[in-house]
């Protein structure tokens, strides 16, 4: 009652009493916006926030059809395998490369879902652990066995074993060809890798269908394991060490010793020699995945912007939601004036790779420190008790 | 003349009169089975591993770095101890040996590591240091029926009043820490942390006006300062427990504080007198072995028990407690930016802070830095703490720095890089401060190898800006 009260009756005091100076509130977000106010006299108000509400967009609006997307492309990078397998052709290897650079990019959508299902069986390094140990690759096709149930196992398989499979230097595309017709057990070894990541997102997604009911329904708070918490927590960790470090950092040197010089081999789908569009994509992904944004339509849905809007979070005077959205923003600028191989481009245009990592880095504290914080939840991956 | 024979007859009635001692009784065997519940509930959340076995590192306490966690085996040694321990304490059984058991595994865990630093920790240590002193095992107890000492139904008052008023330190102190601009004024964390209570039953909306955080604030606030009066006029006293129940109930529904709520609920009800504690023994009695009543009841011997080394210690004991929370005034700059002098001070769910730090080492020759890695060092929850306040900041560096020293870096380049006897170490620290956006904490410029820890101010914070 009173919100309704302070609804009417806020904007219309504010109304008599401003007459004309032009003061009202500058906020696009809000739902009292005014575009004719010249100065900020914070009187925005904000549409009724409902956390319930946020965690049904996300979850039926983005990670269940990201999740069913990725599922669908898995399948058809299966089958173009397993059509390439039983008749191996130039067109059928294009084909495969295809779907494996389609499946790959949505697998960027979800990789920072780390809760819940996928959690249980670690997705995310059985999925995409770069680089690849070509060496052991090679010795286990050689030797026609392979275990691929140990941890040890997670750079001989996923989507960057294949990347080595499908893309293997030095070599031309009839000779490829050549190799898989003479190698039963490369063309095992092929469809193993293909077989275990359809069994993995399979698993994911059935067990979402009970998970839902149960992870939408946990919104009465926002401590250690609420749902809340494990989205913040799941994607500031993902996006700290598996995109700004694994995907740049690492490649760049940053991480390495006093020199810094870069590693070029420690890049993203080093073989293929296309690193950029997987990196943007998971920047992009992460931002809709913020801002609640539909996976399919991408229409606006309630975000954790609107949260940090709810809550007033701002960030040196600054609306914190339009600060994070907007590093975002300078990170893809920074990206965009990247060009592909990464390999070569931290050798030959180091400069700017840097500075991209740097747009990186500097989108860190924003979510890890600013907008966990406005949310009340805790960075911790382990139960404990406050004060 | 007269004034100073008043304040005298004064301190004989609360230290020397005799009273009965039911109440001392009923808070032996509540703090035992609530020490006991609060040990259980940690064992059970896995927290020996992840606190005292998994780090690699710990922020030990200045003038403390002896103590040392033990290793996996001896840590679930001591948490047995204070399993045993406390309940021998509840059954009153070896109660000296085993308060003075407790009192000391207690407090050594809790000096292990500053990452898991609690207010309600360091209650306890204060807590069952006082018990040590206190014939809390001279009736309804293993100790009488075994003759181990002797019955007493007296007791002289000051033993009951210590530990009223330790109690009264933690709400009196907790009170008087609220009243800043920022609690007061802004209301300030709760504001931002009742948004997140939306869902709360019933109330839920009404948490959401800025009207109930300040009603929340000042409430609190009143709360902590006056409740201590409240609980010991007779007349108040049963609506002031009700207000204990109620205020701390509904801070254990809204935050993560564990048992602390439990731990005041049933400590306050020291404050009632006699006749209640005698109607709780009584019920539990129905419970327990019918003990043989030893008819002969032993006389307290009062003129002897207040001797000077008691008067000596508890003394000093509570003016150090006065002192304690008053040492930050000896610092500059804001208290909960610097947080210099602000643990054991009963500041209590006072800020909301969170943090990023980054460590970099320095190579002695050239202009290069490497950057360290906090995750290969500290677990998320110790880099979590450190973040945001200085003294773990400068022991993380030292530690960084230490770990490197004389270390030889081969670099890919074949280049060979000597650390020397002390590397440099330097910090890119920043924080919010009630979530009103990160800024720079520390001079990234200063050498934090060469900062020496201890209680002098730590000129290498930067000032606070509003």
């Amino acid at each position: 009652m009173i919100k309704s009260f302070l609804k009417i009756f806020l904007p219309t005091t504010l109304l008599l009493f401003s007459g004309c100076s032009k003061k009202g509130c500058k906020d696009p977000n809000a739902i009292n916006y005014d575009s004719s106010a010249k100065k900020d006299n914070n009187s925005c108000l904000y549409e009724e926030f409902d956390k319930e509400v946020l965690l049904s967009n996300i979850t039926n609006n983005y990670i269940i059809p990201s999740y069913n997307q990725y599922n669908l492309n898995l399948k058809s990078l299966d089958s173009s395998i397993k059509e390439f397998t039983q008749q191996p052709t130039v067109s059928g290897l294009s084909k495969v490369r295809n779907s494996w650079h389609n499946a790959l990019l949505s697998w960027q959508d979800i990789s920072f879902i780390d809760f819940g299902p996928s959690t249980l069986i670690i997705l995310k390094t059985q999925t995409n652990t770069f680089p690849a140990d070509t060496f052991n690759i090679d010795k286990n096709i050689t030797s026609g066995s392979w275990d691929f149930n140990t941890i040890s196992s997670n750079d001989l398989k996923g989507f960057q074993a294949l990347d080595y499979l499908l893309n293997k230097r030095g070599l031309t595309e009839i000779e490829r060809i050549t190799y898989y017709t003479n190698s039963q057990n490369a063309r095992d070894y092929m469809n193993a890798i293909s077989d275990e990541l359809v069994t993995n997102i399979a698993y994911v997604v059935r067990e979402w269908s009970t998970y839902k009911n149960d992870f939408i329904s946990d919104f009465t708070t926002n401590a250690n394991g609420s749902s809340v918490s494990e989205m913040i927590n799941s994607m500031c960790l993902d996006y700290e060490f598996f995109v700004r470090r694994g995907k740049l950092g690492l490649p760049l040197g940053i991480f390495d010793l006093f020199s810094n010089d870069p590693l070029p081999e420690l890049v993203e789908c080093l073989h293929y020699g296309q690193s950029l569009p997987f990196i943007k994509r998971s920047v992009e992904s992460l931002q809709k995945y913020i801002n609640g944004i539909h996976y399919s339509s991408n229409e606006n849905g309630i975000g954790f912007d609107d949260y940090m809007n709810f809550v007033n979070a701002t960030s040196n005077n600054e609306n914190l939601s339009s600060v994070v959205n907007s590093k975002f923003d300078l990170i893809l600028t920074n990206l965009n004036t990247l060009n592909d191989p990464l390999s070569s481009e931290l050798v030959t245009n180091n400069s700017q790779v840097n500075l991209a990592y740097d747009a990186m880095q500097n989108l860190v504290p924003y979510i890890k420190v600013d907008m966990t914080s406005a949310l009340g939840v805790l960075i911790t991956y382990a139960d404990n008790d406050g004060d | 003349m007269q004034i100073t024979t008043e304040i005298n007859k004064w301190i004989k009635h609360f230290s020397e009169n005799t009273v009965n001692i039911a109440p001392l009784i009923t808070f032996r065997i509540v703090f035992g089975l609530m020490m006991f519940a609060s040990t259980l509930r940690f064992i059970l959340k896995g927290w020996i591993n992840d606190f005292y076995v998994t780090p690699k590192y710990y922020f030990t306490y200045y003038g403390f770095d002896w103590v040392r966690p033990l290793d996996e085996k001896s840590m679930y040694i001591l948490f047995g101890i204070l399993l045993v321990s406390s309940f021998l304490i509840t059954l009153g059984f070896l109660y000296r040996a085993s308060i003075v058991l407790f009192f000391l595994t207690f407090t050594y865990i809790e000096l292990i590591d500053k990452t898991n630093y609690l207010n309600h920790y360091y209650f306890i240590s204060l807590m069952s240091f006082i018990l040590i002193f206190l014939p809390l095992q001279r009736n309804f107890s293993f100790d009488c029926y075994f003759r181990i000492c002797k019955k007493i139904k007296e007791v002289p008052s000051w033993t009951i009043n210590f530990i009223k008023l330790q109690i009264a330190f933690v709400y009196i102190f907790a009170g008087i820490s609220k009243l800043n601009y920022h609690w007061l004024i802004e209301a300030q964390p709760l504001i931002n942390w009742l948004k997140h209570q939306s869902d709360f039953p019933i109330i839920g909306k009404l948490l959401l006006e800025d009207f109930t955080a300040y009603l929340f604030s000042w409430g609190g606030a009143i709360f902590d300062l006056f409740i201590v009066f409240i609980l010991i006029s007779k007349r108040w006293r049963i609506y002031g427990y009700i207000l204990v129940i109620i205020f701390h109930l509904l801070t254990a529904v809204m935050f993560p504080i564990g048992v602390f709520p439990l731990v005041m609920i049933g400590s306050t009800l020291i404050y009632f007198d006699e006749k209640l504690h005698e109607k709780i023994i009584k019920f539990i009695s129905r419970f327990t072995l019918k003990i043989n009543e030893s008819k002969t009841e032993h006389l307290y011997n009062t003129k002897n028990s207040f001797k000077p080394f008691y008067k000596l210690l508890f003394v000093s004991f509570f003016i150090l407690q006065l002192v304690l929370p008053m040492r930050y005034l000896l610092y500059p700059g804001k208290l909960f930016w610097t947080e210099q002098g602000y643990r054991f001070s009963w500041r209590v769910m006072l800020i909301e802070k969170a943090g990023y730090a980054q460590f970099y080492i320095h190579e002695p020759l050239k202009d290069r830095k490497m950057l360290v890695e906090n995750r290969n060092y500290l677990t998320p929850q110790q880099e979590k703490m450190m973040a945001t306040q200085p003294d773990m900041i400068l022991q993380f560096a030292h530690h960084i720095s230490k770990t490197f020293k004389d270390s030889i870096i081969t670099e890919r380049n074949g280049e060979i890089i000597n650390l020397g006897k002390s590397p440099k170490v330097t910090a890119d620290v920043k924080v919010s401060l009630f979530n009103k956006g990160s800024r720079s904490f520390v001079d990234n410029n200063i050498n934090l190898t060469s900062e020496k820890r201890g209680f002098s101010n730590k000129s290498w914070i930067l000032p606070y800006e509003d």
